[in-house]
């Protein structure tokens, strides 16, 4: 189908001068030209399809985007339900919207849910979902330290981390046809599900390690601008730390994370005296708590 | 008439339970000392990192501490301090008490199993065998998708407007803060 369209094009390109040229009086020189033209011009389209494959190459569509993290969240959601509090999950749409509306993908459909396991731990999913566990949220104290865990997964969004690691993982060849528009394509249906395949499995391994940095920093930043205390997430990092890191609620924790020491040893440093101005940024203690202690 | 009694036997545990008990800790970051607990009240200090301290209460991120040695009382942020390694780690109980019942009962039954970290002995005994409700490695890895979920999970969006009431009401404000290079 392809080469029909190719060798009619190639026609419309050689004929086209001919049948323009109003004497007919064409010479073969003339037509050695056009034809090199022709070529040329060929060239120059497949060479720039070519660029955009690769620009596009581990990229997906904004669309692409979302279906796949819908999905993925939807994996977590079988594993663990939402937790039966609508005024919970509502409070931790209002804080985690605030946050990520600081963000430069504020425009995302950002939703965010508490899930009910003992687990320790926080998932994001490509597109603007996040989920944090209750046995995490109950370890918390404040708004801020919310904020703060919301904030970081946040990051892994926005710098779109898991797409990242998904990029290392696929070959190249996979890419084709990802990221671009398209709809009803069914080889990229398959291709769409296999990403999702492979992205249930990140969230036993882990991203890289150096994107989880990446995600405390650019997180306390967006805490900062949202107008909380920066530091929350140091007090979230120290909570975890005081327990025993072979209790079964941090097993995956864990194996997904560097250690808790080293993040907060490289946090603080990293923070040191730049965020000062802001750690008087607000707790929201009270308004956490209410939300807590429902009837 | 089983809640009743369980809240009972809890609350009486709780009451039971010393609320507060002096802590021992020590200092892991230099830290500047301040008189209440938050960055805008006045500086008493300096407190250098090795120092061991008493911490005498906490507040949303902040901790008390006393050193007789130094001479000093007042604030440093928690992250500053951490738990002597002999002393038992107690969680806030007045913390607890404030995040409701139902946390109040999962960090007690934490607790008893040794949860947090604390001294050698209960740390190897501490070794979890059992598995978490939910979220296993092996729940994450074979899980079906759980769609109807996802659609209730998306119903709690919030939106620009609601946002602006609830950052209005938590005083919140927008600021601009510069990205930190994350090479140093």
């Amino acid at each position: 189908m392809r080469i029909l369209l190719q060798i009619t094009l190639m026609i419309a390109l050689v004929s086209g001068p001919i049948l323009t040229t109003p004497s007919f009086a064409l010479s073969f020189d003339d037509l050695k030209k056009d034809l090199k033209e022709a070529k040329k011009k060929l060239k120059k389209s497949a060479d720039k399809g070519k660029e955009q494959l690769d620009k596009a190459r581990g990229k997906l569509t904004e669309e692409e985007e979302i279906e796949v993290g819908g999905n993925l969240v939807s994996g977590l959601l079988g594993a663990a339900p939402l937790v039966d509090d609508a005024r919970l999950q509502q409070y931790v749409n209002d804080v985690g919207f605030w946050v990520a509306s600081q963000s430069k993908r504020k425009h995302l459909p950002w939703s965010f849910a508490v899930i009910d396991s003992d687990g320790i731990n926080a998932f994001a999913a490509p597109g603007g979902y996040v989920v944090i566990t209750l046995g995490l949220y109950n370890l918390l104290e404040n708004e801020a330290q919310l904020a703060a865990v919301l904030a970081h997964e946040i990051a892994h969004v926005v710098r779109k981390h898991h797409l990242k690691a998904l990029q290392k993982t696929m070959q190249r060849e996979f890419w084709t046809d990802l990221g671009v528009k398209a709809v009803g394509d069914e080889q990229k249906r398959e291709k769409l599900q296999q990403l999702i395949n492979s992205g249930v499995q990140l969230y036993a391994t882990g991203l890289d390690r150096k994107h989880e940095y990446d995600a405390d920093l650019r997180g306390v930043v967006l805490a900062a601008r949202s107008g909380y205390d920066p530091y929350a997430l140091l007090d979230v990092l120290t909570t975890i730390d005081s327990i025993n890191p072979q209790s079964s609620e941090l097993t995956v924790m864990m194996k997904t994370h560097p250690p808790t020491a080293g993040r907060l040893d490289q946090l603080s440093r990293k923070m040191d005296g730049k965020l000062d101005s802001y750690a008087s940024g607000q707790l929201n203690a009270g308004r956490f708590r209410q939300v807590a202690s429902k009837p | 008439m089983m809640k009743h009694l369980l809240s009972i036997l809890v609350l009486s545990i709780l009451l039971v339970a010393p609320l507060r008990a002096d802590q021992e800790g020590i200092i892991v970051r230099t830290a500047p000392v301040h008189d209440k607990a938050n960055y805008g009240s006045r500086r008493v200090g300096q407190i250098k990192a090795g120092t061991r301290v008493s911490i005498t209460n906490r507040q949303g991120g902040w901790e008390e501490i006393f050193s007789e040695q130094e001479a000093i009382i007042g604030w440093v942020r928690s992250y500053q301090v951490r738990a002597a390694e002999s002393a038992p780690v107690i969680q806030d109980q007045s913390a607890s008490d404030s995040r409701g019942f139902l946390a109040g009962l999962a960090s007690f039954s934490r607790k008893a199993s040794s949860f947090f970290k604390s001294d050698d002995r209960s740390t190897s005994s501490g070794t979890a065998t059992i598995g978490v409700r939910g979220l296993s490695e092996e729940e994450i890895k074979t899980a079906q998708a759980d769609f109807v979920e996802f659609e209730k999970m998306k119903q709690y969006a919030s939106s620009r407007k609601r946002a602006a009431g609830f950052s209005r009401q938590g005083g919140l404000t927008a600021i601009k803060v510069p990205h930190i290079s994350a090479k140093n």
